[in-house]
């Protein structure tokens, strides 16, 4: 039965489509490593992100519907097979993914050149298409087994990504092993979750396990399953007390390496968190779940409010993003624990949103570093006059991260002040409101320090360029962009919310 | 501006000059003198016709010349109290007021006869 | 269709010109044309109603002319001419549009025939004269002028919701006697009271007169001096006549003003005080309401525009010379201005009553009224005022400025068109006075009052001259108060002082309470910064690296934990 199906599904490129995002840039790595031109590294690695970019933006459009395309790969029908399945949820993210990849590839030509030695460059490139391929796969795939595979790769190739910034501070090395530490950690909760998940139902397929966990009830080995699946992919996601790998990889990676990783990493493990959460384990049984008010709340506020204050105090530029998007993350899991529509949206949308500002942000402190050698903030005085272009791209995507009206920040916490204002949380919504004002602090720090500082008189700085100004400035205007049209963000994410809180009926075959 | 050398009365309208009788002291007295003997007259003027009014109270001989002489001097003695609580400096409401100010000179046209 | 052109029409058609014209002699004189059109057209105008027309549903009437109107029309024509003579030699455009903005809507307001267009004029009125106080062009002016806007514009405001009260009342907006609605305490003819008794200046309503007139400038005041009071006087004639209260109102505003006038300093000021008093006689003959009473209104309406632009004038004119209008600092003038001096006292002895000056058969109405209605009291008081303004207005003013102790200030005569003017209302002043009968056959109602009869003559010239005695024996033994380098306080303490210190006092309670809190807020807030940075800080605990070790450990802590909560609850 299985092969008359799968011929039925796939005919023609178009139908491998879901297969072929992950795979392009999965060969590009070893094709990078086997020609071994450094000169040929680079415009490989780009064609395969952006060829992903290009497929992940059809699939979107195909599933903005609220339908969902199932891929069986090699024709093997699930629950036997490999299924990949695109429903709007990771559409979305997976359009996320391969838009930053492909943003920061040009924006990573020079800065790579600057930061990394040469002899190092292919690899880095191979790694990055790794990492790049186990983000795509851990969104797209339907399995739950695959999920662990592809995140093991980028995990493993984050390391290695990580680990270059020693050429620049031994500290990296550090960071990666503890980031190594971790991150295998997590990866063996959630496989021990799994095991645990497979041994109660048999099957590794997320929609079969949603219908058997529908069918049979729960019982305490899927409880353990849920309470490890969600602590190991929590500390993929840097969920608030989770988060201590975060500061130090942010911070001693490469700038394009922390672009591309506070835009994505993060935001994967999320949607993989909410795929098991929403779909494998269905709503209503995460609805009798305390765990979501008990931990998730607690741990997102503290996060909001602690890892701001932090931010507030830093003196590196790079590591008080790093602690931003730590509280950034706890709206995204506010917006999760709120368990409604909206504020799943809030939780897609802030994804996305937060994804391409933090994006432009740690864009513009690479290109300052290439003159300033470092993020700390007296280093980084008044190059925002230097440097106006840059600068500026920084104030756009600040004001986006503060979360001001007509940026795309302010979108996604307004959603997320609504939803709390549908459960009749006023005391959240405050807190949103005044954690929002702690980013106005942190943000206005580094206004001062680009603008209202005198230079360094001795100081080369010069505008950033080109390759990377077009890409911050791709960034920043999307910033903008996504501050006035919630079509495309907004709109996506409402659909991909319902599908989620629809439970395992919205994986129903 | 005080008496300067240069003040001369040569400079002065011929109707101003013939006035100047007034700068001496006997004839203000005599001035005075008439005003008394004036007084006395009109007072004296209602034994000698027939008041031709409404009330009884005007009849009175005098009448008038007395209201007006007392009411008068109640007049000033009483605003002179009202000075003790009602008098400011003149810069009190200032700058919002006119008082503390001088009158703008391209309004004026100051002119003295001994220029 | 010329018969009935609207006066105060050639007026505005005149502030539209005049700017054309180029600066000089030939602008001022074709200033003077207007109001010579104005009194010839009013003069000629049959009497009734023309130019109605609906407004927005209303039924308006641009000009109502009967008697009454008329001869306030015509005083306020001529009026204009006086003042704008007086005025030839200013060369300020704003102030010449401005004079004749004002002479046209007091003339408009007092042709109309409704509530709406007097509404219109009423305002005209306030905005257009406001620019003759800011024509001063210094600070304390600015100040001044605001305050009368405010109080001007207030009055018209007033004036416009009384009339929308009023015309849900009566269902219409015709401008007649309100006395009936009034007595019957019916809230938008109080409305128009209350208005009206802004632009009277009221006693308590009436500090913005005072405060303003001396701020004008030299000329500016003397058009003030005859238009926004006199119209408010026709208003009140037109709307309220026979209303009692008018007449222990108009006793109070007769009474109260001497004292003030004896005190101050700033002669316009003085004559401001006197111009009050003044409008305290013609308030107390529309209480009367009487034909005797409303003829001596109308008038000493008359009578009084002429000889209190003459007494404006003359201190102008020694204020132009000179650079001051204060007692403390004139005396003397006589020597140099004698005709100034002469002119003067003609506008002195007018506004006393002097047989033979305007005032003595203009006045005379009023007092013979009230007591010929029983108003004993209110007949002792005028009679009281008539011998304060002797006092203050009469011998205060010429004494001070022109004889008294001499200041050594020699200054040139006044130039030839303020003698002119001046010249001009002391002649029509004295005329008026000797020869009653044109001004009587003016008046609304017909006259049959002598004026010059013995016993009127010898009590008033009683009154008169033993107020002149007191005079001088209080002169003469020191108790006179000497003028002073002063200001008095009046009503305006209450809102440019008492006012302002209570919003003080109450900024000053929540500022020190502000900033009380404020401090213990940023105490608080700098201990918090300070806790806060040491847990979260660059060195915080919060903030620290952690070792690999309790990393792991925070890990398995909070796998415990959910552990433990996904089974337990």
């Amino acid at each position: 039965m299985a092969a008359e199906e799968t011929h039925h599904v796939a005919k023609t490129f178009m139908d491998h489509l879901p297969v072929l995002q992950v795979v392009i840039p999965l060969f590009a790595a070893p094709i990078i490593v086997f020609i071994g031109k450094r000169s040929l590294a680079w415009p490989i690695a780009f064609a395969a992100s952006a060829a992903a970019f290009v497929i992940s933006c059809i699939l979107l459009i195909q599933v903005l519907d609220g339908g969902f395309i199932s891929y069986h790969v090699g024709g093997w029908a699930p629950p036997l097979g490999i299924e990949y399945r695109i429903d709007a949820a990771n559409a979305l993210v997976l359009a996320l993914i391969s838009g930053i990849g492909t943003v920061v590839l040009p924006y990573a030509y020079e800065s790579v050149k600057a930061e990394i030695p040469k002899k190092n460059h292919t690899l880095f490139y191979a790694c990055f298409m790794l990492c790049f391929t186990g983000l795509l796969g851990m969104v797209a795939t339907g399995d739950a087994f695959n999920v662990f595979v592809f995140l093991e790769i980028s995990s493993l190739s984050t390391y290695v990504l990580v680990a270059q910034g020693a050429n620049h501070n031994k500290r990296a090395l550090t960071a990666a092993y503890d980031y190594l530490i971790m991150g295998t950690i997590g990866a063996t909760f959630f496989i021990i979750g799994l095991a645990m998940l497979y041994m109660a139902t048999g099957t590794l397929n997320m929609a079969d396990l949603a219908d058997r966990i529908a069918d049979e009830g729960t019982n305490r080995t899927i409880r353990a399953a849920f309470a490890f699946i969600v602590v190991g992919m929590g500390l993929k996601v840097a969920i608030y007390p989770l988060h201590h790998w975060l500061p130090n990889a942010y911070t001693f990676a490469p700038s394009a390496v922390s672009v591309f990783l506070a835009a994505t990493a993060t935001k994967a493990a999320i949607y993989v968190l909410l795929r098991f959460m929403f779909s494998v384990f269905n709503p209503s049984f995460v609805f009798e779940e305390w765990t979501l008010y008990i931990v998730f709340i607690p741990f997102s506020l503290l996060a909001m409010f602690a890892a701001s204050f932090v931010a507030v105090f830093q003196t590196n530029i790079k590591r008080m993003l790093a602690y931003s998007s730590i509280a950034q993350i706890g709206y995204m899991l506010l917006g999760i624990a709120m368990l409604n529509a909206t504020g799943l949206s809030a939780t897609l949308v802030h994804l996305v949103n937060h994804g391409v500002t933090k994006a432009a942000l740690f864009m513009g402190v690479g290109a300052m570093m290439l003159y300033s050698g470092s993020a700390f903030f007296n280093n980084l005085n008044g190059l925002g006059r230097k440097m106006p272009l840059t600068g500026a791209a920084m104030v756009a995507s600040g004001l986006s991260l503060i979360g001001v009206p007509g940026t795309a920040g302010f979108i996604s916490k307004w959603v997320l002040v609504q939803a709390a204002f549908e459960n009749g949380w006023w005391i959240i919504a405050i807190a949103i409101m005044l954690s929002s004002l702690l980013a106005v602090i942190y943000v206005w720090r580094m206004f001062e320090v680009l603008y209202l500082t005198a230079p360094d008189p001795q100081s080369t700085a010069k505008e950033a360029p080109l390759a990377m100004l077009v890409p911050m400035w791709v960034l920043a205007i999307a910033c903008i962009w996504f501050g006035f049209d919630t079509e495309l963000t907004l709109g996506s994410a409402r659909v991909a919310a319902d599908g989620l809180l629809a439970g395992s009926a919205g994986m129903a075959h | 501006m005080a008496k300067t050398p240069k003040d001369d009365p040569a400079n002065y309208p011929a109707l101003g000059r013939w006035l100047m009788f007034l700068d001496k002291k006997k004839n203000v007295d005599r001035i005075v003198y008439g005003l008394y003997a004036l007084c006395t007259a009109l007072f004296l003027a209602d034994f000698l016709y027939y008041k031709k009014v409404y009330l009884d109270l005007e009849k009175f001989p005098g009448f008038y010349a007395l209201y007006g002489f007392f009411m008068c001097a109640a007049l000033v003695v009483c605003a002179k109290l009202m000075r003790r609580y009602l008098m400011r400096s003149e810069d009190y409401y200032a700058p919002h007021d006119v008082e503390a100010e001088e009158y703008p000179e391209d309004g004026l046209d100051r002119e003295s006869v001994n220029d | 269709m010329i018969d009935t052109f609207p006066p105060f029409l050639i007026f505005f058609i005149g502030a539209a010109i005049l700017p054309l014209i180029p600066q000089g002699n030939l602008r001022s004189a074709i200033s003077l044309i207007f109001p010579v059109i104005s009194a010839w057209l009013i003069w000629t105008m049959p009497e009734g109603l023309h130019l109605s027309m609906a407004f927005v549903g209303l039924d308006i009437t641009l000009l109502r002319v009967d008697k009454l109107a008329t001869i306030f029309g015509l005083i306020f024509s001529l009026a204009a001419f006086l003042s704008l003579l007086y005025a030839w030699h200013v060369r300020d455009t704003v102030q010449q549009v401005a004079a004749l903005l004002y002479a046209g809507s007091a003339i408009g307001a007092v042709f109309a025939g409704d509530l709406i267009t007097l509404f219109f004029f009423w305002e005209g009125t306030a905005i257009a004269s406001v620019f003759l106080i800011w024509a001063r062009g210094t600070e304390g002016a600015y100040h001044t002028g605001m305050r009368y806007l405010i109080m001007q514009i207030a009055s018209g405001v007033i004036l416009i919701a009384g009339a929308a009260l009023y015309f849900r009342t009566t269902g219409n907006v015709e401008f007649t006697s309100m006395s009936d609605l009034f007595a019957a305490g019916d809230i938008g003819t109080i409305l128009i009271f209350f208005a009206f008794g802004i632009k009277c200046a009221f006693p308590l309503l009436h500090n913005w007169l005072q405060d303003s007139y001396p701020a004008a400038t030299i000329t500016g005041t003397v058009i003030l001096s005859s238009f926004t009071t006199k119209l408010a006087v026709y208003s009140l004639a037109r709307g309220f006549p026979g209303t009692e209260i008018l007449i222990y109102i108009g006793a109070v505003m007769t009474l109260f003003p001497i004292f003030y006038a004896v005190i101050e300093n700033d002669l316009r000021r003085v004559l401001a005080y006197s111009l009050n008093n003044q409008l305290g006689f013609m308030v107390v003959g529309v209480g009367i309401g009487t034909e005797l009473a409303l003829n001596g209104t109308a008038a000493h309406a008359f009578a009084h525009i002429l000889y209190k632009s003459l007494l404006f004038m003359s201190v102008g004119a020694v204020l132009f010379r000179t650079g001051t209008a204060k007692g403390s600092e004139l005396g003397g003038l006589y020597k140099t201005m004698p005709l100034t001096m002469i002119f003067c006292v003609v506008g002195a002895a007018s506004i006393s009553a002097f047989p033979l000056f305007s005032g003595f058969i203009s006045k005379s109405l009023i007092l013979s009224a009230a007591a010929h209605d029983h108003y004993y009291v209110i007949w002792a008081i005028l009679l009281f005022a008539s011998a304060g303004v002797f006092h203050h207005s009469g011998i205060k003013i010429p004494y001070f400025v022109f004889f008294a102790h001499d200041s050594g200030l020699r200054p040139k005569e006044a130039p030839w068109n303020m003698l002119l003017a001046m010249g001009l209302t002391a002649f029509l002043c004295i005329a008026i006075g000797a020869y009653p009968a044109p001004l009587y056959s003016l008046l609304p109602y017909d006259v049959d009052y002598v004026p010059y009869t013995t016993t009127h003559v010898i009590t008033q010239l009683q009154l008169l001259f033993f107020s002149a005695l007191a005079f001088t024996v209080l002169m003469r033994t020191g108790i006179y108060p000497p003028e002073l380098k002063s200001i008095n306080l009046d009503t305006d303490w209450t809102y440019r002082k008492a006012g302002p210190s209570v919003i003080h006092w109450f900024s000053w309670v929540i500022g020190s309470f502000y900033t009380w809190l404020t401090k213990l807020m940023s105490k608080t807030t700098e201990r918090t910064i300070k806790r806060l940075y040491r847990s979260h800080g660059p060195e915080g605990q919060m903030a620290r690296s952690w070792p690999t070790g309790a990393m792991v450990l925070s890990i398995a802590v909070l796998l415990g934990a959910t552990l433990f909560i996904n089974f337990l609850v």
